[in-house]
């Protein structure tokens, strides 16, 4: 486990200068987040790029900005940052869910969203969490700028809609009613591992205080991070109260979800989790949308 | 392919031409001499021998490039004592028993000495959750935990238990 030799080291102080970067250095060339999933893919050889552009010191691309109701999470913003934020609790309190139990302590505090997303490991759980609260994703290159809404962004696993030479700059999410909530849980074979199955729940509460709009997202799919939107469909009418539909809506996300069977888990076993871990989320985030409701 | 970088270790500067590919525990363990930092997974990132402080916040030195750390300061466990005197999570897991083989003890003592500074009176889960990026093969983590405890005080603590 040891790098492959790098000719070049970028460590630029703003995305103009880390776009210079790129286009001086050329294709072979990769831009490094948080790198505590580069670093282990670049020492293991399955990227061997000629140089590194750092954006660690690209201080424009950290922190959480709240204008509105809107919120705008700096890529570069970094797990224990996101997991410390209580003003995402509610409508977007999932993303504290996932952060707080993404890897260890110290994979946290140097590990990014921006990063995460990037990079759309298959046990990863900033991808189905960002599809599941509705985010999108500002892309920056020398061509202009662009928004992709995370399932246009998120393709198969390893694999995204960004371009080589566009750095993702920011993570959007609309501003969200206060009658909204979120909730993410994963499971994998010990404590805070890699998610076998990932699941982000989000609901939001019309004033009869049945689901308006519903969403579910999972990952730990072969086919990347995938909406559940059968499972989406019938919770639309539903009380908090309801846990016989509640859990008719977990058992449809999970029977209509395609799974893989692989060294984790097999197809059946998946589903069985999606089925489990689906029922908590969409329990909780009902619960963090009353929550809104009487506040 | 090298590149001049200089890191602040332990409050002494560290100046050298480096491979760009150079990892941070390397430098720390081979160029700066200072070998307390372990390589316990083959530079894997799993085991958390190899942890740090890069500005007072613990990561892993093998998830690290070298020329990443320039103009950094960082601390590692032979800089935890200060003037001789032991830090308090050194003494308990002296008192404690926290160590078997102590291979992975530098890098339990780093990401500890961060935990124990930001986290008021956690609780015996919050403690082992915050273990879970160090791998300890001999203990059992029951002694690492009891001393943890010990240092962060409050009655859920195993010194106040045994008074």
């Amino acid at each position: 486990m040891y790098p492959a030799i790098i000719e070049n080291y970028d460590a630029p102080k703003s995305v103009d200068e880390a776009l210079q970067a790129f286009a001086k250095r050329g294709s072979e060339s990769c831009f490094v987040a948080g790198g505590q999933s580069l670093m282990q893919a670049i020492k293991a050889r399955v990227l061997s790029p000629k140089s590194l552009i750092d954006l660690q010191h690209v201080t424009e691309l950290k922190g959480i900005e709240y204008n509105k109701g809107v919120v705008r999470i700096g890529a570069m913003t970094r797990y224990r940052d996101i997991a410390a934020d209580e003003r995402l609790d509610g409508a977007y309190q999932a993303l504290r869910d996932a952060a707080s139990h993404v890897g260890d302590r110290q994979v946290r505090n140097r590990g990014t969203i921006g990063g995460s997303l990037c990079w759309n490991y298959i046990a990863a759980c900033m991808p189905p969490t960002c599809m599941g609260i509705g985010a999108s994703l500002e892309l920056v290159s020398k061509a202009g700028k662009r928004s992709l809404l995370a399932e246009e962004f998120l393709h198969g696993p390893l694999e995204t809609a960004r371009r080589d030479d566009e750095i993702v700059v920011a993570i959007n999410l609309p501003a969200a009613p206060t009658t909204c909530g979120s909730a993410y849980k994963k499971w994998g074979l010990v404590t805070d591992a890699l998610p076998v199955v990932g699941i982000c729940a989000y609901i939001e509460l019309g004033d009869d205080r049945r689901c308006r709009v519903a969403r579910l997202a999972v990952g730990g799919l072969a086919t990347g991070p995938r909406r559940a939107e059968a499972g989406e469909k019938s919770l639309i009418g539903v009380s908090a109260n309801d846990g016989l539909a509640i859990s008719k809506a977990a058992e449809t996300a999970a029977t209509s979800t395609e799974t893989q069977s692989d060294i984790w888990a097999d197809a059946d076993y998946r589903k069985k989790l999606i089925e489990t871990l689906g029922r908590e989320v969409i329990v909780t985030a009902f619960a963090r949308a009353e929550q809104g409701k009487r506040s | 392919m090298n590149k001049e970088i200089s890191i602040i270790i332990n409050g002494e500067v560290y100046q050298h031409s480096v491979p760009i590919r150079m990892l941070l525990v390397d430098f720390i363990r081979d160029v700066a001499g200072l070998t307390g930092t372990h390589v316990g997974c083959t530079y894997e990132g799993v085991c958390g021998a190899c942890t740090v402080h890069v500005e007072g916040e613990a990561v892993k030195s093998c998830l690290m490039l070298a020329v990443q750390a320039n103009g950094r300061t960082i601390t590692t466990i032979e800089g935890l004592a200060v003037n001789g005197k032991l830090h308090p999570l050194q003494k308990a897991f002296n008192d404690h028993h926290a160590l078997q083989c102590g291979f992975c003890s530098a890098g339990i003592l780093m990401n500890m000495a961060e935990f124990v500074r930001t986290n008021r009176e956690p609780s015996e889960a919050e403690i082992r959750n915050a273990l879970i990026g160090n791998l300890c093969r001999c203990t059992g983590y029951a002694h690492i935990v009891d001393a943890v405890k010990d240092v962060v005080g409050g009655a859920g603590s195993a010194g106040a238990a045994r008074q």
